[in-house]
């Protein structure tokens, strides 16, 4: 049996998920109330351009995305352990992985790409379609942080086994991700000597998938001086902000943990 | 299809911590041959079926399902495998028809055999329902018409009678006399010792992870130290069962029950 089966399988059931309505239309929601809020603050009505919303942006995709991912993927990797009519059928048990994750990435990426879309579509309306590019890369590295996000947490449902530990897990990775990581980058700058922590921001940096989408996100839109101290080490380090490393640190984190999660469900009684 | 058995266990066993939920099993099926597990619960019937499904990894010993080692050639040992699964194996949230579609495609087969054979045995209505807005005895006949779903060389059913009506009971039975028909090995479990009886050329009597016994009724009965006339009575089946359970498998010397007239 291919992979190409198993997918097709998964995305059947991915796509008739409300799960993915839910998700397009809040961040449609989310993205024009983000565009309207931003000059409301200043008694003004208006729908502001591409390049504000996108910076604007930045932050609930940064704590919207991986929790969700990471939640989706806890659930359906430990469902994997209740798949024995399909895990006797011709295939490998990673294809299970890899499959769910092809179609969770595919379902919530077209929820993504349709909830950014629509909003879109308003601000080019009433604001005109200047920086629009800036708005599709912030898509783009949404996208990259679901696929991230997805693998992460199949990886977690996989070692947590059952439904509830799973979520637990994932919720706890989110915040070390989303916070934790941030925290211990104070740590490390209060701590170790002026100039010696340049290395350790930078491996903090490029291990946190979150922190690499938020310090990829800033370079994008030209103010990754406020990329914070992690950003700044690699900055110093690379004399750029570093697109290519924490593009790839991103792709690495979809790759390492679906291998991964494939090995250890390989590896385990169903 | 090869010479080679449908089903071969050499010594397997599978432990659980201190428990050993299988011990050194020993049992081959051999092509159009059907062999039924018997035991009481935690007998290890469940736990042998899913070791040759590949859900779970013995602990000792081989297992191979036409040939095919299912530890090292796990794909090729599936590949004409239908398994039953006691717990229902897919998300509730699957639809009928999505699922009857990859069996096809894991099978080989068009795209919409699924359809047709869930068709043919009057389920086509329910291609678009999910499996939990379906009766169990519904779900579990679309899940033995998917399991039996093209050319199956080696079947394995644990307890497929599970929450069927009478009619469904007799779909399994036709399930299991088809793929006899069609030289499959079929080793099935169950509780249900009239079928078990009626279907099976040879009955596994586990007790505690082991067979205690094996063979034909008539060799079984034999073993339990029980009579009867064939004639004018069906097999004592259930008293052949307690004894040999109660026994542990020692063959029964004196005394000779006589069983009906």
């Amino acid at each position: 049996m291919t992979l190409t089966a198993m997918i097709r399988f998964e995305w059947a059931a991915a796509r008739r998920g409300r799960v993915v309505l839910f998700f397009a239309a809040g961040f449609a929601l989310a993205s024009v109330g983000v565009a309207l809020a931003g000059l409301a603050a200043g008694g003004v009505i208006a729908v502001q351009g591409f390049a504000r919303t996108s910076v604007s942006l930045l932050q609930l995709v940064l704590w919207t995305v991986p929790l969700l991912a990471l939640l989706l993927g806890a659930i359906h990797g430990a469902e994997c352990y209740e798949l024995e009519f399909l895990a006797a059928l011709p295939m490998r048990r990673s294809d299970l992985i890899v499959s769910r994750w092809a179609a969770w990435s595919l379902a919530l990426g077209m929820a993504l790409v349709g909830g950014f879309g629509a909003a879109g579509m308003v601000i080019a309306i009433f604001a005109g379609a200047a920086d629009a590019l800036q708005y599709l890369a912030l898509v783009g590295i949404a996208l990259l942080l679901l696929s991230a996000g997805l693998a992460i947490g199949l990886w977690i449902g996989v070692a947590g086994r059952t439904r509830a530990r799973s979520i637990g897990m994932a919720v706890v990775v989110w915040f070390v991700l989303a916070v934790g990581a941030d925290l211990t980058a104070i740590v490390v700058l209060a701590v170790l000597p002026a100039g010696g922590a340049t290395w350790n921001l930078a491996a903090l940096l490029l291990a946190n998938p979150v922190d690499s989408a938020r310090a990829l996100g800033l370079g994008v839109f030209s103010a990754d001086v406020l990329a914070g101290p992690t950003g700044a080490s690699l900055r110093h380090l690379l004399g750029g902000w570093g697109a290519i490393p924490l593009g790839v640190s991103l792709i690495a984190w979809t790759a390492g943990p679906l291998r991964m999660a494939s090995k250890h469900l390989q590896s385990k009684d169903l | 299809m090869t010479h080679l058995p449908g089903i071969k266990l050499v010594g397997v066993g599978k432990t659980y911590g201190d428990h050993a939920a299988l011990s050194s099993l020993d049992l081959t099926v051999a092509r159009g041959e059907v062999v039924a597990l018997v035991g009481p619960n935690g007998a290890g019937k469940s736990t042998t079926l899913r070791i040759l499904a590949g859900a779970i990894q013995p602990t000792s010993g081989m297992a191979w399902i036409a040939g095919h080692d299912v530890l090292l050639e796990p794909l090729a040992a599936r590949e004409h495998l239908g398994y039953l699964p006691q717990r229902l194996g897919v998300p509730l949230t699957t639809v009928v028809g999505d699922l009857a579609a990859l069996l096809s495609r894991a099978r080989g087969l068009p795209v919409d055999a699924g359809a047709r054979a869930l068709a043919e045995a009057h389920l086509g209505n329910r291609l678009g329902a999910t499996l939990g807005e379906i009766s169990g005895g519904q779900r579990q006949r679309v899940m033995l018409v998917l399991a039996t779903l093209g050319a199956v060389e080696v079947l394995l059913l644990d307890e497929p009678g599970i929450s069927l009506d009478t009619d469904g009971a007799e779909e399994v039975r036709d399930a299991i006399a088809a793929a006899r028909f069609d030289g499959a090995s079929v080793l099935f479990a169950s509780h249900h010792l009239s079928d078990v009886a009626r279907l099976a050329d040879r009955i596994a009597v586990m007790v505690e992870g082991q067979i205690v016994a094996c063979g034909s009724v008539e060799e079984l009965a034999r073993r339990a130290g029980v009579r009867w006339d064939e004639r004018i009575a069906e097999p004592p089946v259930e008293q052949i069962y307690r004894i040999l359970i109660q026994g542990g498998g020692r063959p029964v010397t004196a005394p000779i029950r006589l069983v009906s007239a």
